[in-house]
């Protein structure tokens, strides 16, 4: 094999791992890492179950080659949980009933880490906007979006 | 879903991208944003055996106010906030791509060269196979338009019509060296619609020129669709027009989503010149560019509709220009 | 106390909002879904599909995939041929084809190999040959013989699948004697559950003969048997296990093929075996809202009173049979509640076609029947010139009464959810008023809470069986085969417990679904968890905390009839301080015995007539609904929003008010979807949209601000007083939204999805017809 072994820090640990080119960085994460935290929804970027962190941008990872994030951080959902208890963000999502089945809820964790990293304070519509690329299909959003309202407003 | 295997080249600079283009000749895809092709790769839609990434090279992901890199990532236009102030009508149409995840990656270059989309080209290789491939991928007949050897197949990008009503210029670089092209040049707006654009063999995109004076052209975008995210264009129509006190110095309107590469309105749009932008003006400049427009049925909405939706779009996105011109 | 007696207990837990106790495992990515285990050796099954419609399987050469390296099973049909199905009525389904392949997705060969790759490449090599039939595609067709029925067993050569005939009273006589007939004739297309979790199996058959399967299923007690039945194993060597679900919405309530084959393959391989479906697998698998066409005639005296109902569906089946007698069924008897019919007529009729198979989906049966009967009862109430609510209250069901079809209705409190929703929405001084392009609209809606015709080995063994088993730890294991989808029922099943022993909620464990150790639920389907399991475990409970108090009886000398449950503690009534605290009296009632259990059973009570298909539709009890929608039409464009919904709904005495609004909120979600935009688009046989891109599931954007108002009565039967609230609260959606358009620009929407093209469609005819409407 001609490739290189792939370097990247996943969850503030440095990992090397055989990593063939067209590997996806979803399946590299779930069948490699055993992350199996981020889902697997649709494998064609239309419901954003499978959104991780790369350089703290949320991403697709079912439509990004795994040797792309080569030297770069990957955050997954195992990730932005604390060691013990929850984050702030996900305790609104349990508190608020904002899961149901849970499939989609790391994705949701995970674009709205970033958004009130970015945007502390959101309006709902700015909440609406950033969680457009995930579907949710138990919920019909309402308690997700009050839950990322919640955690920004401190309640 | 894997992807079948490919060998991925890592170039550092434009140079060495157009160098390994050349090398592998025909048997390569440019990798941006990877939002676009990595789909099409997983359905195994015209496969490469070599993919060439072009992550990582400076040049074009810098983006300013003349000129955005074509790597420059869609969620990094949003963010800018001069970009944002200079050309509104870009703003709206970045926004409207896709999804906020989507953005993350998707490239303004990419978003320019999008694959165009049919309903009978963006199925699984199981899909395809079943009804017969297609004229665009692996097939020899158009299931759109079965009389004809052409492809019908929709240009999809949001961006494409407004730096076409900006008049953007962009930057290629290929084996025979550079060039700056007018966007409108680069589709190929007679051509066989599966090879849309005129870009020369192994030829980057690397970045697309914004004239000085766009910046005195109001902006917007309008874009049909059934969901606010997701969804591709099934209309996108850009207007900007420039004024002179209350009346119109000169005003362009372009049009993605209906067609199989994103079409200016020039001779449609000239008679506004120098008049006010009045409802009827408006409405007639909507009724001529409808007359005109030929979307076909392989879309989510049927073709009659985006047809009529045009003339309202128009008509709508040219009096949002006019909104505060008299004051 | 006697199950009829009415619950007015105080409760410390039930009726508050309770987050989901395994919410902290589900928002950091802990929560185990089939695809997330894996085993030692599991190999990657995959499934070869059929391209045609229709099609007699002349050959199948699998020699060459079985000879590649790699590769460890390769099945076709003939091996494991038993047709099953979840009706024991219409077992049509097979594993794999036998014979013919029936659409375009149909399974005719699966291949277990070592990995993604090599499996596919086997695939590529099993040669099929096929011989092109007939392809039928359209329900009209299939009524009258044909060349080729898609199955053996239907009507008279045709591709009639089920039919139905239904008669009570004398309807030509109440239509003759009519005031006002109304008509609608609705055209609804197939909808699919759209579950994020795509279909996923793992299965492992190991040398002790046994056989394990983990699998995303809502009923694991049919797919345990349905394993059974087709692979011949007995049923105490299969163990199936249900780990967290991606949502179901009925999509994973029949035993699939996917399933069975991943079995087969591990049987085959002596391996474990895992067959993850891809979305578009997903969508072939499909068995979702069936696409309908109906005609709905109601007739009406001079008062408004609904007369006679005259209905017509027409029901497209697709490939296989599913649910879809129950359909056929339920598309007639659902669609007079929550009104008073004296005579009613019905004829269903479902019919074969070649595309996937459409079978349960949320809401099953009683959602687009309902649309069209909402849709008529508005036209009625415009010509009368009533109000639509004036005209609703005037025809609801009374509590406490039957049916023309012997339904039983017990508690209803259709009539305040009609007068909240009025109340709540300013429906008064909109209704009609608003300019146009805005309109206000009503719809309701009625449901069974639960099925008291269960699919089951015999009617009298109980739909819903709950152990409990404490140890000296004091944690309470709760075991039942109930199965939690997302919708909370595990939540409640614990708070149950919690309530009625009255200890904290974390000490209750509710071990996840194995059928080695869970007593037999049938499932989450026909919105039944609540209150079978719901009553199920309340008997548990109470005979767990009767053994506690007996326990402190003892120890304090006082009767247990003077004892009284405190939080995590028993003390005598009126002497508060004499007592023991739960873990006091677990302890002292353990010396006799060691650990504790319980054991509770829910059946529903004998109901129904005696004619034929009397018990289609039969519940405990029903749920209500009356819901406002108000819209907002550009005109112009034919483009619509939701902006607001008024949900006024009886579900009995809401038990985890989260949980309950969660399940309205996302019972609207789901049909908006279906009214503004999801379908399975077909183009003959062909599935146009078999992805997420193109199937399209409303965005947060598209969501109306929804006020919920929980208005029901106590239910006599229910559990705490509960009823359904995880199916009903779809139903009134559609209607709601099609009436408020009417209401902001006059026109009638009996074709669903309403997409903006067909909406323009409808202005512009009106305006051709010379019908102004608001002034335009």
């Amino acid at each position: 094999m001609a490739w290189t072994p792939l370097r990247f820090r996943v969850n503030g640990h440095p990992r090397e791992i055989p990593c063939p080119p067209e590997r996806i960085l979803l399946d590299l994460l779930r069948e490699d890492l055993e992350l199996t935290g981020t889902k697997r929804g649709c494998d064609l970027g239309t419901c954003g179950c499978c959104a991780v962190l790369i350089d703290g941008r949320p991403t697709l990872s079912c439509l990004t080659l795994a040797r792309l994030a080569e030297g770069r951080e990957v955050t997954t959902i195992e990730g932005v949980s604390p060691p013990q208890g929850l984050s702030p963000l996900q305790r609104a999502f349990v508190e608020h009933g904002a899961t149901q089945c849970g499939f989609c809820t790391p994705g949701f964790v995970i674009a709205a880490t970033a958004l009130l990293r970015d945007h502390p304070r959101p309006s709902r519509a700015e909440v609406e906007r950033a969680v457009a690329g995930n579907l949710c299909r138990c919920t019909g959003y309402t308690k997700i979006v009050e839950a990322i309202l919640a955690t920004a407003e401190g309640r | 879903m894997h992807l079948d295997p490919f060998e991925l080249h890592r170039p550092a600079t434009v140079d060495e991208a157009v160098e390994m283009a050349r090398r592998h000749a025909g048997a390569f895809d440019f990798l941006a944003g990877g939002t676009d092709l990595l789909p099409n790769y997983k359905m195994h839609l015209n496969l490469r055996p070599h993919v060439i990434a072009l992550e990582g090279i400076r040049e074009l992901e810098e983006h300013g106010v003349e000129r955005i890199g074509a790597m420059t990532r869609l969620a990094e236009v949003e963010g800018d906030a001069a970009l944002a102030a200079a050309y509104p009508g870009l703003l709206e149409a970045v926004r409207e791509v896709a999804t906020p995840l989507v953005r993350a990656s998707a490239t303004v270059g990419g978003n320019l060269l999008l694959e165009t989309r049919c309903f009978f080209f963006n199925q699984s290789e199981f899909w395809r196979h079943s009804l017969g491939y297609c004229l665009k991928a692996d097939g020899d007949r158009c299931h759109v338009v079965p009389q004809k050897e052409k492809c019908y197949a929709t240009f999809s990008g949001d961006l494409a019509p407004v730096f076409l009503t900006l008049d953007a210029r962009v930057e290629l670089a290929g084996p025979e060296g550079r060039r700056e092209i007018p966007l409108a040049e680069m589709y190929d707006a007679h051509g066989d619609g599966i090879h849309r654009t005129k870009l020369r063999p192994g030829e980057i995109l690397c970045g697309v020129r914004l004239p000085p004076g766009a910046r005195s052209w109001r902006t917007t975008y309008r874009k049909l669709r059934l969901r606010p995210s997701f969804d591709f264009p099934e209309l996108g129509v850009a207007a900007a027009a420039r004024f002179d006190g209350d009346r119109v110095a000169e005003a362009r309107v372009a049009i993605g989503g209906l067609e199989t590469y994103p079409t200016s309105y020039p001779s449609e749009t000239a008679a506004l010149a120098g008049e006010r932008l009045t409802e009827a003006a408006a409405r007639a400049v909507g009724e001529r560019i409808r007359a005109k427009v030929r979307p076909v049925r392989n879309t989510a909405i049927a073709p009659d509709y985006r047809k009529k939706m045009a003339a309202v779009f128009v008509r709508r996105a040219l009096l949002a220009l006019s909104g505060g011109a008299a004051a | 106390m006697s199950s009829a007696e009415p619950v007015r207990t105080p409760t410390r837990l039930l009726g508050s909002r309770i987050p989901y106790i395994e919410g902290p495992l589900k928002v950091s990515g802990r929560a185990t879904y089939t695809d997330d285990l894996r085993r030692p050796g599991m190999l990657v099954g995959r499934l070869l599909r059929s391209p045609h419609a229709h099609a007699r399987l002349r050959s199948i050469d699998v020699s060459a995939a079985r000879a590649m390296p790699g590769v460890h099973a390769v099945l076709t049909g003939d091996r494991y041929p038993t047709p099953f199905g979840v009706l024991p009525i219409t077992h049509d389904e097979t594993a794999l084809a036998v014979g013919k392949a029936r659409y375009i997705g149909d399974i005719v060969a699966a291949v277990a190999a070592d990995d993604e790759l090599t499996a596919e490449r086997a695939l590529a090599a099993i040669r099929v040959e096929y011989d092109l039939l007939p392809e039928y595609t359209d329900t009209h067709g299939g009524l009258v013989p044909v060349a080729e029925p898609i199955h053996a067993r239907v009507k008279d050569g045709s591709n009639v699948q089920k039919e139905v005939l239904q008669h009570f009273g004398d309807v030509e006589a109440a239509f003759a004697g009519a005031a006002e007939r109304v008509h609608v004739h609705g055209r609804y297309a197939g909808v699919n559950h759209g579950f994020t979790e795509p279909l996923v199996t793992l299965a492992d058959a190991t040398p002790d003969g046994r056989l394990t399967v983990w699998s995303a299923t809502q009923v694991p007690h049919y797919l345990h048997r349905t394993l059974h039945e087709v692979l011949g194993l007995p049923m105490h060597r299969i163990r199936v296990v249900k780990p967290e679900v991606g949502g179901g919405f009925g999509g994973k309530s029949d035993p699939l093929p996917h399933e069975v084959i991943c079995a087969a393959l591990s049987l085959e391989t002596g391996r474990p075996v895992k067959i993850l479906c891809d979305r578009e697998e997903t969508f072939y698998t499909n068995h979702g809202r069936h696409p309908t066409e109906n005609d709905v005639r109601i007739a009406f005296d001079a008062e408004g009173r609904i007369r006679a109902y005259d209905i017509d569906a027409l029901i497209e089946g697709g490939a296989w049979s599913s649910f879809g007698t129950v359909t056929t069924y339920y598309n007639g008897v659902l669609s007079m509640g929550p009104y008073k019919v004296p005579n009613f007529r019905y004829r269903g009729r479902r019919v074969y076609t070649n595309k996937p198979p459409n079978g349960a989906m949320r809401a099953h049966g009683g959602t687009n029947i309902r649309h069209s009967v909402e849709t008529a009862i508005d036209i009625a109430a415009e010509r009368f010139g009533i109000d639509p609510f004036d005209l609703r209250d005037r025809n609801a069901l009374p509590p406490n009464s039957t049916t023309v079809n012997d339904f039983r209705i017990t508690s209803t409190s259709f009539r305040r959810c009609l007068s909240e929703a009025r109340r709540a929405s300013g429906w008064d001084g909109k209704f009609r008023r608003l300019p146009y392009g805005r309109g206000i609209g009503l719809g309701c809606g009625f449901y069974i809470s639960g099925s008291n015709s269960p699919i089951h080995f015999t009617p009298k063994m109980p739909q819903c069986t709950v152990h409990l088993k404490v140890d000296m730890d004091g944690g309470i294991a709760v075991h039942c085969m109930q199965a939690d989808i997302g919708q909370g029922s595990n939540t409640l099943m614990a708070a149950i417990v919690a309530e009625v022993v009255g200890v904290d909620l974390d000490r209750v464990h509710v071990i996840p679904v194995d059928t080695d150790v869970s007593p037999v639920d049938i499932g989450s389907y026909s919105s039944r968890v609540t209150f079978m399991m719901g009553n199920a475990t309340r008997k548990a409970a109470e005979s767990l905390r009767d053994q506690l108090l007996k326990a402190t009886s003892r120890v304090t000398g006082h009767p247990v009839e003077r004892l009284r449950v405190a939080t995590e503690r028993y003390e005598v009534a009126h002497r508060p301080e004499v007592g023991l605290s739960y873990l006091e009296a677990l302890h002292a009632a353990m010396e006799t015995q060691g650990a504790l259990v319980a054991t509770g059973a829910y059946s529903s009570p004998p109901m129904g007539g005696t004619f034929k298909g009397a018990r289609a539709g039969t519940a405990p009890a029903y749920s209500f609904a009356a819901y406002v929608a108000e819209v907002e039409v550009d005109p112009e464009t034919g483009v619509y929003r939701p902006e607001r919904m008024w949900a006024a709904f009886d579900c009995g005495r809401p038990l985890n008010r989260l949980a309950v609004e969660g399940q309205i909120q996302g019972s609207i979600h789901m049909g908006l979807g279906q009214f503004m935009g999801e379908a399975m688009d077909y183009r003959g046989a062909r599935l146009m949209n078999p992805a997420l891109l193109d199937y399209k599931i409303p965005m947060p954007q598209q969501m109306p601000e929804i006020e919920i108002l929980l208005v029901g009565d106590d239910d006599p039967e229910g559990p705490f007083g509960a009823k359904e609230a995880g199916e009903g609260p779809l139903i009134a959606t559609l209607p709601a939204m099609g009436n408020a358009i009417y209401d902001a620009v006059g026109v009638r929407c009996v074709e669903l999805p309403l997409t903006p093209d067909k909406l323009l469609r409808g202005i512009e005819r009106r305006e051709a017809e010379g019908r102004a409407w608001k002034g335009h």
